[in-house]
């Protein structure tokens, strides 16, 4: 049953500016936080697989010089989740506080999880070579708390979506131990967003195999066959699993992509058809040893699969609560003096961003360094 | 009301604190210590200090582990802490600061990068180049000090923001300036105590001495100027709310008496091993830092103390009602929900309707939605504990509640609710109290005092108790029957005769020591001292 009366009232600030502005924030850092998030989780767990498949000579090479990549990765993660995290308690924090209360245990554990993981990544990253079976075990440890902190994140998001349930759960006790598992949609949403992290995991690996091609052709080919094939298997898997997620939706909520919602069921359709893209090119660049297809065309049109699935993911979110964001609308009230200082420092801040890598050598010696 | 309330068996209160405790005292080290990198490092080039070089290369390590793992992390800590504690506060400072906030994530983003480059720059870039990367780190950390700080001292005294809401009147509030150029110093401080950690494992004696005199250089000017500086901030806060820490709050006053005896006992530290800069041990170089940790922390409890009951000051109280009425407050303000009645203005509770059954049931509803957020029964702020101090019983509770707002200076929102729901409030909390007073024994004034006066009387002379009531004991005797006729905002307490009695001779009795200027003992510490 629909009862808007159940979702907290809005506070009396108005919006500091039009609404689109905060969504196209919202939307626009999301998928930058994914993107991190996807090469630093996805880079994790495929470090520690080739360091277990005794079959490659490279092994552990691979993982060290993926696991030197992940702090960073990580620090990226964090910095551009800070956004989003603003952003949906601008648009969506009745929803947000509100299901983070009912999770609020697990919800806080991220934060001690999270710095356990970043303290096991930085282990490995600077005594991996020194230490290695500690190393590996470091490397399990905190690429498993990514995967909790990540099953926490789809069980607080799924739950903000469901109005109707909170009461219930909340009544039934206030300690904060609600995670959203009857959700049939939680745990393909999870594998969804897991299963892709895998896959551009494994562009990570492909594009330091590019860094290494002129440097170390064998080692570059050992990285671009592992890493290429396993963004194959992923977006194989993700095939299926986006089709199973697709099915656990709700009926309107899936047809939604299916015709209901024209930008919803174009954006499906680029998905898909870049998922078929993407495979079939990085199929035709492992066979040719391609990797400048790899690197450059596979990953541009990945970044644009991304994208759709983060503007997807945002009209099913509103498609979700629908019947309670028309009830209370947003008041506007521009603050044009801190909105523009933010865009002239945000503006400045990008150009700042990409000197400082470009002085450190990050674009300058593409193809040859390591870094 | 608005949002749920999360029940945290030993606190929420407590998480809270931990959290931001921990992380003010790595936030301040990241700005200063951003700067003590780039200077020390532009000192050593200077002198060809190569030994120096190399400490500071590790110490870089150590700091950059510190701040942006420890530091960051913690940062969002006390963000996802305060929405799931304080939603509807949380909420308000997202969409009043929306554009600090973000103007914030723009330094964040440039400091974390910064940090990393100049981390791993240590092998790779030429000197000049890699100290430009410790300056943008330092000047982009001290940037987000300063939004941080704006919205920091919003929250305390939001100044002309409460009549035009305007976001730079918010941001440039009175305390604005004071409090920056207090965490400024404390930032500066921070950098030298935190080398200290690191100069102390430094096997060459001679390195560790240039490092623990350059350190000092750092935290004994800083340490000494912070006196200065907070009592500029402290000018600055409005007296009657700066009253809570000289005596009208036992824990505000504790908290500051304690933020000053560590601090003097910091830069006393800080001087010895500037004495002995040779001898320094890892473990007095913790003494030190955990001192510290101390000091700051307690000047932060006193911050959050003299706020109360408020989280943004005469805007929002620490229960998430609105202190007055206005447009998009949803009803949660404490005269809506008086007249409405919490079980009816609450989302979050199963009982709507009071019945002679249900009163303690609905007591325990009313008690987590509009007390638990800093409150818990037995636990951290817990009424057991309270209760059992102070013998009260139901009666008494109810009549205590009445009057929450006038306790140590106001430190407790009004009740919000109908008279019913207090009724029900105080059946509620009096299955909590365990003390049982033995009944028609010997009264002791001061006991009675301590109970029943304390939590808003204090023993100076222009205190109404003291200098209003009649000298003539029979008639204070009588006068004290009916409190609420002698002075309406008065609880409607029923004291027994021998109560009365007692009290009166009490008052009596330290009077005239009373009659000198104001004390500055803390109310509930005073009467021990004039009983005597």
């Amino acid at each position: 049953m629909i009862d808007p009366g159940i979702v907290p009232s809005l506070d009396p600030n108005p919006l500091p500016a039009p609404y689109w502005v905060f969504k196209l924030l919202l939307v626009v850092t999301f998928t930058l936080h994914m993107m991190a998030m996807n090469l630093m989780l996805g880079g994790a767990a495929l470090a520690l697989l080739a360091r277990w498949r005794k079959s490659n000579a490279y092994g552990n090479r691979i993982f060290l010089d993926v696991a030197k990549k992940v702090p960073s990765l990580m620090a990226a993660t964090i910095s551009l989740g800070i956004a989003p995290l603003l952003f949906v308690q601008v648009l969506y924090g009745q929803y947000f506080y509100t299901s983070s209360i009912l999770v609020a245990w697990p919800w806080f554990l991220v934060i001690v999880l999270v710095i356990a993981a970043y303290y096991g990544f930085y282990f490995v990253a600077y005594r991996g070579e020194q230490r290695s079976l500690a190393a590996g075990r470091a490397m399990l440890f905190s690429t498993t708390l990514v995967l909790v902190v990540g099953f926490i994140y789809t069980n607080n998001m799924t739950l903000g979506l469901v109005p109707a349930r909170w009461a219930q759960k909340y009544l039934n006790g206030a300690s904060g131990w609600h995670l959203n598992l009857t959700e049939p949609t939680l745990f393909p949403r999870y594998l969804h967003f897991m299963t892709s992290a895998i896959a551009v995991g494994g562009l990570l690996l492909v594009l330091i195999a590019w860094a290494n091609w002129k440097r170390d052709r064998q080692y570059a080919l050992a990285l671009f066959r592992f890493g290429g094939k396993a963004f194959l298997y992923a977006n194989m898997a993700q095939i299926v699993i986006g089709m199973g997620f697709l099915v656990s939706l709700p009926r309107e909520e899936r047809m939604l992509f299916m015709g209901d919602n024209p930008l919803g069921a174009a954006l499906l359709g680029i998905g898909m058809v870049g998922t078929f893209a993407i495979i079939f090119l990085m199929f035709a660049a492992l066979r040719n040893g391609n990797i400048r297809l790899a690197g450059l065309g596979v990953t541009g049109i990945t970044a644009v699969v991304i994208a759709t699935m983060c503007v997807m993911r945002d009209i099913l979110r509103d498609a979700y609560l629908k019947p309670y964001l028309n009830a209370q609308p947003f008041a506007v009230q521009t603050q044009w003096s801190p909105l523009l200082l933010f865009l002239g420092l945000f503006v400045a801040g990008v150009v700042l961003w990409a000197v400082m890598l470009w002085r450190y050598g990050f674009f300058t010696k593409a193809g040859e360094t390591g870094k | 009301m608005n949002y749920p309330v999360w029940d945290v068996a030993f606190g929420a209160g407590l998480l809270m604190a931990l959290v931001a405790g921990l992380h003010v005292f790595v936030s301040h080290f990241a700005v200063g210590g951003g700067l003590f990198l780039v200077l020390t490092e532009w000192k050593a080039r200077r002198s060809n200090d190569a030994a120096l070089l190399g400490w500071l290369k590790a110490h870089t390590k150590f700091f950059v582990l510190t701040t942006v793992v420890f530091g960051a992390m913690t940062g969002v800590g006390i963000w996802f802490t305060i929405g799931l504690i304080s939603p509807t506060a949380t909420s308000d400072l997202i969409h009043i600061y929306v554009w600090g906030w973000a103007i914030e994530w723009v330094f964040f983003f440039l400091e974390i990068t910064a940090a990393l480059l100049y981390l791993y720059g240590w092998d790779k870039l030429e000197p000049r180049l890699h100290q430009w990367y410790g300056w943008i780190y330092f000047i982009t950390a001290y940037a987000s000090l300063v939004v941080i700080n704006g919205i920091i001292t919003f929250m305390l005294t939001p100044g002309h923001w409460i009549e035009n809401h305007r976001f730079w009147s918010g941001f440039f509030n009175p305390t604005n300036w004071p409090s920056l150029a207090f965490r400024s110093c404390i930032c500066l401080a921070l950098a030298g105590i935190y080398a200290l950690i690191t100069a102390s494992v430094q096997k060459d004696a001679a390195l560790k001495a240039r490092i623990v005199r350059w350190a000092a250089l750092w935290t004994v000017p800083s340490l000494a100027l912070l006196p200065l500086f907070a009592w500029w901030y402290i000018r600055r806060i409005p007296p009657d709310l700066w009253a809570s820490a000289r005596g009208a709050m036992p824990t505000g006053t504790m908290f500051a008496g304690l933020a000053c005896v560590l601090l003097g006992v910091t830069l006393l530290l800080a001087l010895l091993a500037l004495a002995w800069p040779k001898r320094l041990h890892l473990a007095f170089a913790l003494v030190v830092a955990l001192v510290a940790f101390g000091a700051m922390d307690s000047f932060e409890f006193v911050r959050e103390s003299v706020r109360k009951p408020y989280v943004i000051e005469n805007y929002l109280y620490a229960n998430s009602l609105y202190a007055g009425p206005m447009a998009g407050d949803g009803g949660f303000t404490v005269d809506k929900v008086s007249d409405a009645g919490v079980l009816k203005s609450a989302r979050w509770v199963k009982i709507r309707e009071l019945s002679p059954g249900n009163q303690v049931a609905a007591g325990r509803e009313i008690f987590r939605v509009e007390c638990a957020s800093c409150h818990t029964p037995d636990s951290y702020r817990g009424i057991h504990q309270l209760l059992v101090q102070r013998e009260w019983d139901q009666d008494t509770i109810k009549s205590m509640i009445g009057g929450l707002y006038l306790m140590h200076n106001g430190v407790m929102p009004p009740f919000a609710g109908t008279d019913a729901e207090l009724d029900a409030l105080a059946a509620y909390l009096a299955t909590l109290q365990t003390a049982h007073p033995v009944v028609g024994g010997a009264v002791d004034g001061k006991t009675v005092y301590e109970h029943d006066c304390a939590m808003c009387h204090a023993l100076r002379a222009n205190d109404h108790l003291f200098s209003n009531m009649p000298r003539d004991p029979k008639t204070a005797v009588d006068a004290l029957k009916d409190l609420p006729g002698m002075f309406p905002v008065m609880p409607d307490l029923k004291l027994t005769e021998g109560e009365r009695t007692g009290l009166v001779q009490w008052v009596n009795t330290v009077r005239p020591a009373a009659a000198q200027p104001a004390l500055p003992q803390p109310a509930a510490a005073a009467p021990s001292k004039g009983g005597n």
